[in-house]
C-alpha cells in the first residue's frame, strides 16, 4: 500500500501550487488544483477501501521516523482499518462534494485561492489526523485542522468579528489540545510508546486510575475540537467564517474529530468506567443544552451551529455508553445531513443576497426550488423520521442510551423533539409565508446545487446503507438487546411532535411566537442570549486574566518591584558615594583628624589582637 | 664605618640606576639657565634618555644581586622589577608632560630633574634593605612629588594640592618614623632581616611590636592611599598637574607597596596573622569607599583618584593573603596599573585644553566618532580597568584574587569582584559619553594628538595587551622575585 | 589546527580586517564582513560532517599551552550540544549583517567589524572546553553587544546597554570566583580534567562547598538565560538594539546561559543541581507562564517577543533540571529552535520597523492587505513560535513536556499552559498588526518584502519546517551527548520510570 501517503499528499501539493502561485493563476487552474486533488485522493481512497477490503485487512506503513530517541520512538506511521476507511470515505467524499459546491458559492470573492489553499491544506491535516497510526501523528493532523479552522473563520480578515472569533476558536482549541498532550505525556510515561498498537494491547493491564487520568484528559481534548460543554463556545462564533467551510470544517469532519478519537482509543476508555461516564453525561448535557439555544436563534447559520454542537452531543453520548459504532454511525449521517444544511442555509443566504437572519426570509419555495426539497431532506434526516439517514444512528445511541440509563433515553428523546423542532423552524421561516427581505432572491448554479442533489441523496438512503455498527461488528460488538417497540415510538414520535409543534407555531398561526416569547420574557432572553456563557467566560477568565497581567504582573511585579529593586539599588549607590563626598570636606583639618582616628584605631585593632594590653 | 669606604665597582653597580638619576637631575638643574625657553624639548629629552640609562643600569644591577652598602642596599629580582617599573613610569609621564608643558607655557629644567630626584628616591627605597635608607628614599620621592604638585605656581589648584599633600604627607610620615624608631628600640636594628630574627627571638613584647607595625601601616596605607588614609587623594590629585597627579598615582604609589610588602613580609612576617585583618578590612573598605564615591563623579581627575583609591583596595587584597604568590599578584596588578592609568590619563590630558578647563566626563562626548583612534584605545584602558578579558587590568584581578582566594579568603574575593562590578558602572560612562552622545564643542575643536601623547597612549596599550594576552612572562618574573629573605 | 580553529579564527580575522578598511569604503566593509560570516558559516557546515554520532566525548580537539602558569590552554573541540549552536551562531551572523545593509548608516564600518567580533566570541564559548578559555570568550561577547545597543540602538538605548553589561557582569565575576576557586583545587583549568577529577574524587567538596560553587556558576547563567526574576534587563535591551542585535542577542547569546547550565552546572555539581532543582524547576515553570501573560499586554512588538523569550526559555530551564533523556534533548532542540523563530521574529518585526519606524502594535493594523507575503512568512513564525506540529518549536516543547512529565507529571502540567499563552498573545499580535482596515499611514508605508530581506528570512522558515518535520538530521548527535551527560551525572532516568500521577520518582532525594 505504498501509495497510501499520496492521499493526503495530493491536497498539500493543491495548497502549495494554490498557496505560492495562485495569485497569478487564472481561477479555473485554481479550480482544477483544488477540487482535482481532492476528488483523486477521494478516489485514492476508494482504489485503498477495494484493496484492503474496506479495511477488513488492515494496513500499515511506516514513511521514516519522525522523533527517534533510545527506545522512544514516534514514526511518521499510517494504518488503515474499517474506522480510518468510514473516516477516510466521509471526509474526501463530502470533502469532494463541498470543493465543488465552493467553486461556485466563492466565485465573487477575494482571495479565491487562498480560500482553496486553506481549504486544500485542511484535507491534509484532517487526512493525516485520521491516517495517523500513533498518537503525536494524530495530533499534528488535530492541530492542524485547528489552524485551518482559524485560518477560514478569519477569511474575512477585514471585519474584527471575523478575526475575533478565529483568534477564539484557535485558543479555546489549545486548551483542549492541553488536555491532549497531557493524556500523551501520561501515555508515553506508562506505555513508553505513543504507537496505537503498542498502547492499545497493554492498556487493560494498566491501573484503572492511570487509564481514567489518561481518558479524562483526552476528553477534555475532545471536548474543545468537538464543541462540548465547557469548551464549545468557538464554535457558534466560527459561523463567521464561508458557509462552505461551515459546512466541511465545522459540521462534517474536524469537529467529529473528538469523537473519532474516544472511538480510536476505546481500548483505554472501556477500562475507565468513570471516564466513561463523564463523558456520557458531558455528550448528553451538550446536546439539551445547546438544542434549547437553538429553539430561539434567528441567524440560520446559528440555528445549525447549535444544532451541530447538539448533535455532536449525541455522537460523546453514544461513546459515553459505549455504543462506539452507533456513535460513528451517526458521525457519518450528521455529516451527510449537516453538511447538506449548511450548504443549503448557504445556497438560501446566496438567494438572498447574504442575507442570514431568518426574519428576512420567508417564500423561497419558489424562488429557489431544488434548495427547498434538499433541505426538505436534511430536516427529515436530523428530525430523525424513518428512513432518512438521521433515524438509524440516532435511534441507535438512543437504544443504548436505555440499556445504559433509562433517563438518558428520555432526556435524548426530548433533545430529538427539541431538533425536529428548530430545524423545521428554519425551514418554515425561510421557505413558506411571503419573502420579506429585499432584492429578488435566485436560485443558486448547478455547481452549487449539485452537491446539494448528492447530499440529499446521502442523507436519505445513507443511514439504511452504510451500517456502520454492521461494519464495525469486528471492532466494536454489538451487544445483543432484546428488541424494544417502545423505544422506537418514543424517539420516532419526538421528532414527529417537534415538526408538529413547529408547524403550528410558524406556518398555521405565525403571532403564536412572539406572545409566548413574552410570556417567558426571562426564559427567553436566556436561550436567545445563549444563557450568557460568553459574557460570564469573560468576565471570570479573560478579563481578570488580561487585566491582572497588565496590572499586577508587568506594571506591579516586573517594573515596580523587580526594575525597581534593580534601579533602586543604583540610587542607593550613587547615595553611599555622595555620603562618601561628604567626608570629603576638602579641609585640611578635617583630613589630619581622620589621619589620627584611623591611626588610632589601627593601633587599638593591632594592640588587642597582640594580646597584651 | 666598614674598612673599605670606596665602594667597590659591583656596589657602584648595584646603585648605579639612582646614581644617573641623581647626575642627570643635576645636570638638568644646571643647565636649565643656560638653555632655558630655547630649547623647551631639550630638557625632557635628556630625562628620557636619564631613565632609559636608569633602565640598563637596574638591569646591570639585576646580574650582580645580593646585599651592598654593608646591607643598607638589597640588589633582588624585587628590586630590580620595581627599579624598571618606576623607572618605566618616569619615562612616560615625561612623554606626557611634553604637551602639557608647553601648552601651560612652563617646559623648564626643573620640573624634569624634580621628576629625576623623585624617581631616583623611589628606586632606593625598593632597593633598601634598611628602614631609615626606606625614610630617605621615600622622603627624597615624597618631597619633590610635593614641588611638583604646586608646579604651576600661579595656579591656586596647584597650591592649595601641594600644601595639603606636604602637610598630611608629613604628618603621616611621622608615623612611620615613629614605628621605625619603636622597632629599633626592640629590635635593636634597623636592618629588615635583622629585626626579623631579632622579633623571633623569646620575650619580645608582641604589644610592642604590633604597635610599632601598626604604626607603619599608618604611614605606609597613607602612601598607598589605602582606606581609612585615603582622603587627601582625591583632593591632590585633582589640585595637582594632570601629569604629575597620574604619576603620583602609579610611581610613588608603587614605590610605597613595595616597601610596604617588604616591611610586612619580611621583618613582620611571623605576626603576619596579626596585621592581615587590618589589611583585610583596609583592602574592603578602600575598594568601597573608591568605588561608590567614583559613582557620583563627573571631574575625570577627581574620578581617577577615587578609582586609584579603589585600585589600591584590589592590590591590599593580594597584600592580605600573606604569600608570596600575593606579592606577584601585586607587582603585576601594579604594572598593569600604571600602563592603564596612564594611558586613560593620556587622553585626558589631551582633551583637557590649556589651564584644564576640560575636565568633565561629557568633555568625552562624540570622542569616538572624531578621534576613534584615541576613543578605542582609551576603551581598551577602561576595559582593562574594568577587567574585561585579554587585557592586563583583567590578569591582575584574577592573580590577586587567586591568590586571594588560595589563603581562603573566600569572602574577600567575592565582595572585591563584586566590587569591580559596581566599578563597571562609571568607567562604562566614558565609553557612553564618547561613542553614544553627539560630539560636543571639545571633541570638535580638538587638535591632533601630539607625538607624545601619542607615545603615551600606544606604549601602554600595547604594554596592556601585552599583559592580557602573554602575561606568562611578568609572571614568571614576578613570582620569581617575590621571594622575601626568611 | 583543526576545521574547528579555522571557523573560530576566520570571524577574528575578518574583524580585523573590517577595521584596517578606511572609514570610507562602506560598501567594502559590508561585503567583507559578509564573505568571512559566510565562509564561517559553510565551514562550520564541515563540523556537521565530520561529526562522528557515534562517539560520545568531543572532537575537533585542539589543546595547547596559552598561559604557562597558571596553566591556561587554548583547548577547544567541539560534542552534540555545542555543534548546533556553534552552526547556528555562524548560520544567523550573516543574515544579522544582510538585514543590517541599509538600515545602518553611520558608523557602519565598527557595527559590521562588531557583528564578526561577537561572532567570534560566541563560536569560543561554544567551543571552549577549558573553564578560564571559556571565561574570556563569555567576556568577549559582552563588549560588542554592549556597544552595538548603546550605539545603534533606540532611544533609551543607552540605560539599556549599561543595565545589561552591569546584570551579566556582575553575574560573570561570580563565576570568575568560581573558576579560580576550582582551579586551586584542581589545580587547571581544563574543564575535562576537572571533571575526571571531580568523579574519580580527587578533588572531594564538601556540601557547602559544591552548593556554592554550583550557585555561583548558575546565577552567572541564569542572568544570561534569563530566569525569572533575573530577566529584566532583557525587554529593555532587545527594544533598544538595532535589529541585528536583537537577533543576534535572542538567538544565540541567550544560549550561552542555557548552554553553561547544561555543559558546565550539571556536569560537575550533579548533586547541587538535583538539591537545588526543586526550586529552579519552579523559577523555570513561573518564568514560563509570567513571561507570556506579561508579553501577552505588551503594547510595543519587541518587547512582546522580548517577553516571550522568558517564557520559551523557561522551557529550556526545565528541560534540563527535568534530568530526563528527553528533557535534555527537548531543552537543546529547544535553544535552537528559540534561535530560529525567535530570531525571525525580530527580523520581521525590525523589516516593519524600516518601513514604519514604530514599535507600537497599535501604530500597525492591516498589513497582510498591502504586504501578503510579509504577512505570510511572519504568520508561518508566529505558528512556529507557538509550538505548531510540523514545524520546530513543537518538537523542542514536546520533549521538554514530556521530559518534565517523566520526572513529575505536576509540572508538565503547569508548564503545559505555557503553551496555551503562547498561542494567545501571538495570534493577538497578529491580528492587530495584520489584520483588519488598513491605516492610510500603513498603506503607504508597508512595501511588501524585497530581495533582500526574502534572502534573510527564506532559510529560517526552510529550517523551521526541516527541523519540526525531519528531526533525525538533528537529534542523534544531541541525544548521544545528552545521554552521556546524564549517565556520567548518574542522574540517567529510564524512559519507562515508573511515574505515577504524584510523580517524581526520578528526582532522587
Amino acid at each position: 500500500m505504498q501509495n497510501l501517503w499520496l492521499i493526503p499528499a495530493l491536497p498539500f501539493v493543491g495548497f502549495l501550487i494554490n498557496g505560492l502561485f495562485g495569485r497569478r493563476l487564472p481561477k479555473m487552474v485554481t479550480n482544477i488544483v483544488a477540487v482535482g486533488s481532492v476528488v483523486l485522493s477521494f478516489l485514492l481512497v476508494v482504489m485503498v477501501g477495494l484493496d484492503s477490503d474496506w479495511g477488513a485487512k488492515p494496513v500499515h506503513v511506516s514513511y521514516f521516523t519522525w522523533i527517534g530517541i533510545g527506545s522512544f520512538n514516534v514514526g511518521w506511521d499510517y494504518m488503515v482499518d474499517k474506522l480510518t476507511m468510514i473516516m477516510l470515505m466521509i471526509v474526501t467524499g463530502i470533502g469532494s462534494l463541498i470543493h465543488i459546491y465552493a467553486t461556485g458559492y466563492m466565485e465573487h470573492e477575494e482571495g479565491y485561492y487562498r480560500f482553496f489553499a486553506y481549504l486544500n491544506l485542511f484535507m491534509f491535516f484532517m487526512l493525516n489526523l485520521v491516517l495517523a497510526a500513533n498518537y503525536l501523528l494524530l495530533f499534528v493532523g488535530w492541530e492542524g485542522v485547528g489552524l485551518c479552522s482559524y485560518l477560514l473563520i478569519g477569511f474575512y480578515f477585514l471585519k474584527k468579528s471575523a478575526t475575533n472569533a478565529g483568534n477564539k476558536a484557535f485558543i479555546v482549541n489549545r486548551i483542549g489540545d492541553f488536555g491532549f498532550s497531557l493524556a500523551m505525556f501520561l501515555i508515553v510515561v506508562n506505555f513508553g510508546s505513543l504507537d496505537f498498537g503498542k498502547v492499545f494491547e497493554t492498556a487493560p493491564g494498566k491501573p484503572v486510575d492511570t487509564l481514567t487520568a489518561i481518558a479524562l484528559l483526552m476528553l477534555l481534548g475532545a471536548t474543545g475540537k468537538s464543541a462540548q460543554i465547557p469548551l464549545y463556545v468557538w464554535l457558534p462564533d466560527a459561523m463567521e467564517g464561508p458557509t462552505p467551510v461551515s459546512a466541511l470544517i465545522h459540521a462534517a469532519t474536524m469537529v467529529t474529530a473528538g469523537v473519532y478519537m474516544c472511538t480510536r482509543s476505546a481500548a483505554i476508555f472501556t477500562h475507565a468506567p468513570i471516564a466513561m461516564e463523564a463523558v456520557a453525561l458531558i455528550g448528553l448535557a451538550t446536546a439539551v443544552f445547546a438544542a434549547t439555544i437553538g429553539l430561539v436563534q434567528n441567524d440560520i447559520k446559528k440555528v445549525f451551529a447549535y444544532s451541530t454542537v447538539s448533535q455532536l452531543g449525541y455522537m460523546f453520548l453514544g461513546v459515553g455508553v459505549g455504543a462506539f459504532s452507533a456513535g460513528i454511525w451517526h458521525l457519518m449521517t450528521h455529516a451527510f445531513f449537516k453538511a447538506l444544511l449548511f450548504l443549503g442555509a448557504g445556497s438560501v443566504i446566496h438567494a438572498c443576497h447574504g442575507e442570514q437572519d431568518m426574519r428576512h426570509m420567508g417564500g423561497l419555495k419558489k424562488y429557489a426550488p431544488i434548495t427547498f426539497w434538499t433541505l426538505l431532506i436534511a430536516s427529515l434526516a436530523i428530525g430523525g423520521v424513518p428512513p432518512f439517514a438521521g433515524f438509524w444512528s440516532k435511534d441507535a445511541i438512543l437504544v443504548a442510551a436505555y440499556h445504559h440509563a433509562p433517563w438518558m433515553f428520555w432526556l435524548g428523546a426530548i433533545t430529538a423533539g427539541m431538533t425536529a423542532f428548530y430545524v423545521f423552524r428554519a425551514l418554515f421561516m425561510t421557505f413558506f409565508g411571503e419573502y420579506r427581505g429585499h432584492g429578488h432572491p435566485h436560485e443558486s448554479p448547478v455547481s452549487m446545487w449539485g452537491p446539494l442533489a448528492a447530499l440529499a441523496v446521502l442523507s436519505t438512503v445513507g443511514g439504511y446503507f452504510f451500517n456502520v455498527p454492521k461494519i464495525l461488528d469486528s471492532m466494536f460488538p454489538l451487544a445483543e438487546e432484546p428488541e424494544n417497540p417502545m423505544l422506537l415510538i418514543v424517539s420516532i414520535g419526538a421528532g414527529v411532535i417537534g415538526i408538529a409543534i413547529a408547524w403550528y407555531m410558524y406556518v398555521a398561526n405565525t403571532e403564536l411566537p412572539n406572545r409566548i416569547a413574552e410570556s417567558v420574557r426571562g426564559l427567553y432572553t436566556l436561550l436567545y442570549n445563549k444563557y450568557f456563557v460568553d459574557e460570564i467566560y469573560d468576565a471570570t477568565v479573560v478579563h481578570p486574566v488580561v487585566e491582572g497581567s497588565r496590572a499586577v504582573l508587568w506594571r506591579g511585579i516586573d517594573q515596580s518591584v523587580i526594575d525597581g529593586a534593580v534601579n533602586g539599588v543604583g540610587y542607593q549607590s550613587r547615595g553611599i558615594g555622595s555620603v562618601l563626598r561628604l567626608v570629603q570636606s576638602g579641609s585640611i583639618r578635617s583630613y589630619a583628624t581622620w589621619v589620627v582616628l584611623g591611626s588610632v584605631a589601627v593601633i587599638v585593632v593591632m594592640g588587642v589582637i597582640g594580646r597584651s594590653f | 664605618m666598614p674598612a673599605n669606604f670606596m665602594p667597590s665597582a659591583d656596589d657602584l653597580l648595584r646603585f648605579s640606576p639612582e646614581l644617573i638619576l641623581t647626575i642627570a637631575g643635576t645636570l638638568l638643574m644646571v643647565l636649565d639657565p643656560l638653555f632655558g625657553k630655547r630649547a623647551p624639548r631639550l630638557f625632557g629629552h635628556i630625562s628620557i634618555l636619564a631613565f632609559l640609562a636608569g633602565i640598563v643600569g637596574a638591569l646591570g644591577a639585576q646580574s650582580v644581586t645580593g646585599f651592598s652598602f654593608s646591607n643598607l642596599l638589597i640588589v633582588d629580582g624585587y628590586a630590580t622589577f620595581f627599579r624598571i617599573l618606576v623607572l618605566s613610569i618616569g619615562i612616560l609621564a615625561v612623554l606626557l608632560s611634553y604637551k602639557y608643558l608647553d601648552r601651560e607655557l612652563a617646559e623648564t629644567g626643573e620640573y624634569h630633574a624634580l621628576l629625576l630626584f623623585c624617581v631616583a628616591g623611589q628606586c632606593l627605597m625598593v632597593a633598601s634593605n634598611d628602614l631609615i635608607m626606606i625614610f630617605i628614599g621615600l622622603e627624597i620621592s615624597s618631597i619633590a612629588t610635593y614641588i611638583l604638585a604646586g608646579y604651576l605656581r600661579n595656579d591656586k589648584r596647584n597650591n592649595e594640592s601641594a600644601l595639603k599633600y606636604f602637610l598630611l604627607g608629613s604628618f603621616a610620615t611621622a608615623f612611620l618614623l615613629y614605628g621605625i624608631a619603636v622597632i629599633y628600640g626592640i629590635a635593636g636594628s634597623t636592618k629588615l632581616d635583622e629585626i626579623r630574627t631579632a622579633l623571633s627571638q623569646p620575650g619580645v613584647s608582641t604589644a610592642a611590636v604590633a604597635v610599632a607595625a601598626a604604626l607603619m601601616i599608618v604611614g605606609l596605607g597613607f602612601k598607598v592611599s589605602g582606606a581609612p588614609f585615603q582622603m587627601w587623594a582625591p583632593d591632590v590629585y585633582q589640585g595637582a598637574p594632570a601629569p604629575v597627579s597620574v604619576f603620583m598615582a602609579t610611581g610613588p604609589k608603587a614605590a610605597a607597596f613595595a616597601v610596604f610588602l617588604r616591611i610586612f613580609m619580611t621583618s613582620f612576617q611571623q605576626i603576619s596573622s596579626d596585621w592581615e585583618p587590618l589589611i583585610w578590612i583596609s583592602a574592603l573598605l578602600s575598594m568601597t569607599i573608591g568605588n561608590f564615591a567614583a559613582l557620583t563623579q563627573n571631574n575625570l581627575k577627581r574620578l581617577m583618584a577615587y578609582s586609584a583609591i579603589a585600585h589600591a583596595g584590589y592590590i591590599l587584597v593580594a597584600f592580605a593573603a600573606r604569600s608570596d604568590g600575593g606579592a606577584a599578584a601585586v607587582m603585576f596588578y601594579l604594572a598593569a596599573y600604571a600602563l592603564m592609568n596612564i594611558g586613560a590619563f593620556a587622553v585626558i590630558i589631551h582633551i583637557c585644553g590649556k589651564g584644564e578647563k576640560n575636565l568633565r566626563v561629557e568633555d568625552l562626548a562624540g570622542l569616538g566618532r572624531t578621534q576613534p583612534f584615541v576613543a578605542a584605545l582609551l576603551t581598551v584602558f577602561l576595559l582593562s580597568l574594568i577587567g574585561v578579558p585579554l587585557t592586563g587590568g583583567f590578569f591582575g584581578k584574577f592573580y590577586i584574587f587567586r591568590a586571594a582566594l588560595q589563603s581562603n579568603l573566600v569572602w574577600l574575593t567575592v565582595l572585591g569582584l563584586l566590587n569591580s562590578a559596581v566599578a563597571a558602572y562609571y568607567y562604562l560612562r566614558f565609553m557612553v559619553v564618547m561613542y553614544m552622545y553627539e560630539p560636543g564643542e571639545v571633541a570638535n575643536s580638538l587638535e591632533p594628538l601630539s607625538p607624545g601623547l601619542r607615545a603615551a597612549l600606544v606604549l601602554p596599550a600595547i604594554g596592556t595587551f601585552f599583559l592580557g594576552i602573554l602575561p606568562g612572562a611578568v609572571l614568571n618574573f614576578a613570582r620569581a622575585s617575590a621571594v622575601f629573605t626568611r | 589546527m583543526n576545521l574547528l580553529d579555522i571557523v573560530i579564527a576566520i570571524p577574528a580575522i575578518g574583524f580585523i580586517l573590517a577595521l584596517l578598511i578606511p572609514r570610507a569604503q562602506e560598501q567594502a566593509v559590508r561585503m567583507v564582513t559578509l564573505v568571512f560570516s559566510l565562509a564561517a558559516f559553510v565551514l562550520s557546515l564541515g563540523l556537521a560532517v565530520g561529526y562522528q554520532t557515534g562517539q560520545t566525548g568531543q572532537q575537533f580537539v585542539t589543546n595547547v599551552v596559552w598561559i604557562a602558569n597558571p596553566e591556561i590552554h587554548y583547548h577547544v573541540g567541539i560534542d552534540g550540544i555545542s555543534l548546533w549552536l556553534i552552526i547556528l551562531s555562524t548560520f544567523l551572523t550573516p543574515i544579522a549583517i544582510l538585514l543590517s545593509w541599509r538600515y545602518i548608516h553611520q558608523q557602519s564600518k565598527e557595527f559590521f567589524a562588531l557583528l564578526l567580533l561577537l561572532e567570534f566570541g560566541l563560536v569560543g564559548v561554544f567551543a571552549a572546553w577549558d573553564l578560564f578559555l571559556f571565561y574570556v570568550f563569555w567576556e568577549i561577547v559582552l563588549v560588542p553587544m554592549y556597544l552595538l545597543i548603546g550605539i545603534w540602538g533606540h532611544d533609551r538605548r543607552i540605560y539599556a546597554a549599561v543595565k545589561f553589561f552591569i546584570f551579566t557582569f556582575a553575574g560573570s565575576v561570580l563565576m570568575l570566583a568560581a573558576i579560580i576557586y576550582l582551579y586551586n583545587l584542581a589545580g587547571t583549568f581544563d574543564y575535562a580534567l576537572i571533571l575526571d577529577q571531580l568523579r574519580s574524587g580527587h578533588i572531594t567538596l564538601s556540601h557547602t562547598q559544591e552548593t556554592f560553587l554550583f550557585l555561583a556558576f548558575f546565577i552567572a547563567f541564569a542572568i544570561k538565560v534569563p530566569l525569572f526574576p533575573l530577566h529584566t534587563w532583557l525587554p529593555d535591551a532587545h527594544v533598544e538594539a538595532p535589529t541585528a542585535g536583537s537577533v543576534m542577542l535572542a538567538s544565540v547569546m541567550l544560549k550561552m546561559g542555557t548552554y553553561g547550565l547544561l555543559r558546565f552546572c550539571v556536569p560537575m555539581f550533579p548533586g547541587a543541581a538535583r538539591d537545588n532543582a526543586p526550586w529552579i524547576i519552579i523559577l523555570a515553570i513561573i518564568g514560563i507562564i509570567y513571561g507570556a501573560l506579561v508579553a501577552m499586554v505588551q503594547p510595543n512588538m519587541k518587547k512582546l517577543v522580548a517577553y516571550s523569550s522568558v517564557s520559551h526559555l523557561g522551557f529550556v530551564v526545565l528541560g534540563i533540571f527535568s534530568f530526563t533523556q528527553l528533557g535534555l534533548d527537548g531543552a537543546v532542540y529547544q535553544m535552537l529552535n528559540h534561535g530560529i523563530s525567535t530570531g525571525a521574529l525580530f527580523l520581521l518585526v525590525g523589516f516593519m520597523y524600516e518601513r514604519r519606524h514604530s514599535l507600537a502594535i497599535s501604530d500597525y493594523g492591516g498589513v497582510a492587505t498591502v504586504a501578503p507575503w510579509l504577512s505570510t512568512v511572519f504568520l508561518i513564525t508566529t505558528l512556529a513560535s507557538i509550538g505548531l506540529p510540523t514545524l520546530n518549536n513543537f518538537i523542542g516543547e514536546f520533549l521538554v513536556l514530556q521530559g518534565a512529565a517523566q520526572a513529575n507529571f505536576t509540572w508538565s502540567v503547569f508548564a503545559a499552559l505555557g503553551v496555551i499563552l503562547s498561542a494567545c498573545y501571538m495570534l493577538w499580535l497578529y491580528q492587530r498588526i495584520f489584520y483588519g482596515e488598513t491605516g492610510e499611514e500603513v498603506r503607504h508605508h508597508m512595501p511588501d518584502l524585497n530581495i533582500r530581506e526574502w534572502c534573510c528570512i527564506v532559510p529560517l522558515i526552510a529550517l523551521m519546517v526541516w527541523m519540526g518535520v525531519y528531526t533525525n538530521t538533528f537529534l542523534p548527535p544531541v541525544t548521544a551527548t545528552d545521554a552521556n551527560v546524564l549517565q556520567q551525572s548518574n542522574m540517567n532516568t529510564p524512559l519507562r520510570g515508573a511515574v505515577t500521577l504524584s510523580g517524581g520518582g526520578s528526582h532522587a532525594r
